[in-house]
């Protein structure tokens, strides 16, 4: 497993720029998670890395040693796309087996059926090893895609949302499992995700990008506690991070412009009163739905009395976070 | 004003007609519209085909319609089976078929292969490739046999440029060993392009993250197109191959326009020995025993080769 730095990389598609002078260090061991939307430029990051693009500025590092001129075999990367890239003239066993069989590698036959036999039971695909991949089911076929870079030890592992066509059972299961297995190898992961689930749970860093820059990289609960931007702090908390004027409520700093509150900022029992619109049972939680002149706010019940629809409550922000016009932090 | 069809189809039917048609069943309705395809294919196909089974059994002689038919029993097999004449255009066929098929994908395949990278123009270059298939076989015979012409033939001016032999020293459609070859490299240049589309389509067919994921996967060019490419273009492959098969098992236009069957009856190929007979010597109970020998191998080989195909799609 390596270091993997990446030093003012840019990368244009035409007139678009993707990826806008990013500069990012993956620690050997990490498992480093990219948050953004769409369009955000957290598959082409990947795609740099392999090797699959060419970056038009900067230089990609690998344990130190520039491989930006390198082909993607002599990076030495495994990749998990995001649609199923299985061969699928083959079985899943001869999938597995794909990478191992490499002339680079010279894998020893049976130490290829062993890693295959351990891979599938990791994965749960031992009775399928024999079918053709395009007779599994779109689970399946992630499952072995995974499999198929988790058969080697690269470099590093980019993973490109390989959780987000499985259900939600299945993403559960795999969430873990994967976790386990990159602290069990030390492995060095950078993986693409919009499941912020995923982002809390298994990341030991976590970038986010906004157009193809880089704009806030730290630990999942620096992301969330304290976010740079109004933009960054709306990647992380569920239910989403409330934005109101920041006049609402009083005591703002000067130059703020916008408050955001998450569900642990709204203290009940003082302050404005609120008129409950809505109270959602999710089992574990309850989300109340307010009205706060004319602005909505979603927060969670934290004990006492379950508020009724149509009641009245009054709330008041706690450590609340604040931003400016542009929608940086200032306080 | 905005009637739909089925209105405007009820409005446009007289009414006599209609009353009639109410009471059918979807069935019948279905029949009717169907039958006369029917009755077309079984008069212009089945027919035929029942009749010249029949012809092959008799000694019926077409210019002489007048004349007893007599039942002779397999006495035509029998004679055609063991004439060494029509053995040697079997062999001529085969031949032919050979190394046509053979030349056409090796070339087909390596110019789809080719023009299938992104470059500039590859389209353009598509229609210029593709250009021969579109003309008449007649034309192309004709103009081929100019071009083999040992005095001004390009053809043969060519060759001389590259080996340094008298263009005059040899007849490419006159001499024994060369008029084989030369209609070979005729169907060549004209079929090769079929091939090079058919190859253009299955390449185009597999997906560029495949060859990602392999590039990933450390796979070198050469391992990327013995596992990726040559497997997945087969069953492409494989009909081009039924296709070209078939087409050239009956062979006529092209090689009658540039030899003729000559010299002697060394390009005299069975479609071309099996027209002498019925329509020159005038032998049609024996030709339709020739013609139903001919019909059982095709159709012997191409089902052996449709299920072979069928198993490499399957794979």
């Amino acid at each position: 497993m390596s270091e993997v730095a990446l030093r003012n990389v840019s990368k244009w598609f035409g007139r678009t720029l993707a990826v806008d002078n990013v500069t990012l260090s993956i620690p050997d061991g990490a498992f480093v998670v990219l948050l953004g939307p769409t369009g955000a430029g957290k598959t082409t990051v990947l795609r740099l890395i392999s090797g699959l693009e060419r970056s038009d500025a900067g230089d990609i590092l690998i344990d130190g040693r520039s491989v930006a001129a390198d082909t993607p075999a002599r990076r030495n990367v495994a990749m998990v796309f995001q649609q199923y890239s299985l061969y699928p003239h083959l079985s899943v066993r001869d999938n597995l087996a794909f990478p191992l069989r490499s002339p680079i590698l010279r894998t020893p036959e049976d130490e290829i059926a062993r890693k295959i036999r351990h891979i599938a039971e990791v994965l749960h695909i031992e009775h399928k090893l024999d079918n053709r991949a395009t007779e599994l089911s779109g689970g399946e076929m992630q499952r072995v895609s995974i499999g198929r870079a988790l058969v080697r030890e690269p470099a590093i592992y980019l993973m490109d949302e390989p959780l987000s066509s499985l259900d939600a059972k299945l993403r559960a299961e795999l969430r873990v499992e994967l976790k386990r297995i990159q602290s069990d190898l030390g492995a060095t992961v950078l993986y693409v995700t919009h499941d912020q689930i995923e982002a809390m749970t298994m990341a030991t860093h976590v970038g986010v990008l906004d157009q193809g820059r880089l704009v806030q990289f730290g630990s999942p609960r620096e992301i969330y506690e304290a976010p740079v931007s109004l933009y960054v702090a709306g990647r992380l908390g569920l239910p989403r991070i409330n934005t109101l004027p920041a006049e609402i409520f009083a005591g703002a700093p000067k130059g703020a412009r916008t408050i955001g509150l998450r569900p642990e900022h709204i203290e009940t029992g003082a302050g404005r009163s609120t008129k409950v619109m809505r109270v959602e049972h999710l089992g574990d939680q309850t989300r109340l739905h307010l009205r706060l002149d004319g602005h909505d706010i979603v927060t969670l019940r934290n004990g006492g009395r379950e508020p009724e629809p149509g009641e009245t409550i009054e709330i008041h922000p706690r450590n609340p976070l604040y931003f400016d016009a542009s929608g940086q932090r200032i306080a | 004003m905005f009637d739909s069809p089925m209105q405007r189809a009820a409005r446009a039917t007289p009414p006599e007609i209609a009353r009639r048609i109410r009471g059918l069943s979807d069935r019948t309705v279905a029949w009717i519209f169907v039958s006369p395809t029917i009755l077309l294919l079984l008069a212009v196909n089945i027919f035929p085909l029942i009749w010249t089974i029949n012809l092959s059994f008799t000694n019926f002689r077409a210019n002489r319609p007048n004349r007893a038919i007599e039942y002779v029993g397999f006495e035509n097999y029998q004679r055609i089976l063991t004439d060494g004449d029509i053995w040697l255009t079997m062999q001529a066929t085969a031949h032919f078929l050979f190394w046509t098929i053979l030349l056409q994908v090796l070339i087909g395949f390596t110019l789809a292969w080719l023009i299938n990278r992104k470059f500039k123009g590859n389209d353009l270059w598509t229609t210029i490739i593709v250009l021969p298939m579109m003309l008449s076989p007649a034309v192309v015979g004709n103009f081929w046999t100019f071009l083999y012409q040992p005095q001004i033939g390009f053809f043969n001016y060519i060759v001389s440029f590259f080996t340094g032999v008298d263009p005059a020293s040899f007849q490419m459609i006159g001499d024994v060993p060369l008029a084989p070859w030369a209609i070979v490299i005729v169907d060549t240049w004209m079929w090769t392009p079929f091939v090079m589309l058919i190859c253009l389509a299955g390449l185009r067919s597999i997906p560029g993250y495949i060859y990602e994921a392999a590039e990933i996967d450390r796979a070198s060019r050469w391992r990327q197109f013995w596992t990726i490419t040559l497997p997945m273009v087969l069953p492409f492959l494989m009909l081009a191959v039924l296709f070209r098969g078939i087409e050239n098992f009956k062979m006529f236009d092209l090689v009658v326009q540039l030899t003729g069957g000559g010299p002697g009856s060394t390009t005299e190929l069975t479609s071309i020995n099996l027209k002498r007979e019925a329509f020159e010597k005038w032998r049609t109970g024996y030709a339709s025993a020739y013609a139903v020998i001919l019909f059982v191998t095709i159709f012997g080989l191409a089902s052996i080769y449709v299920k072979a195909l069928n198993k490499v799609k399957e794979r």
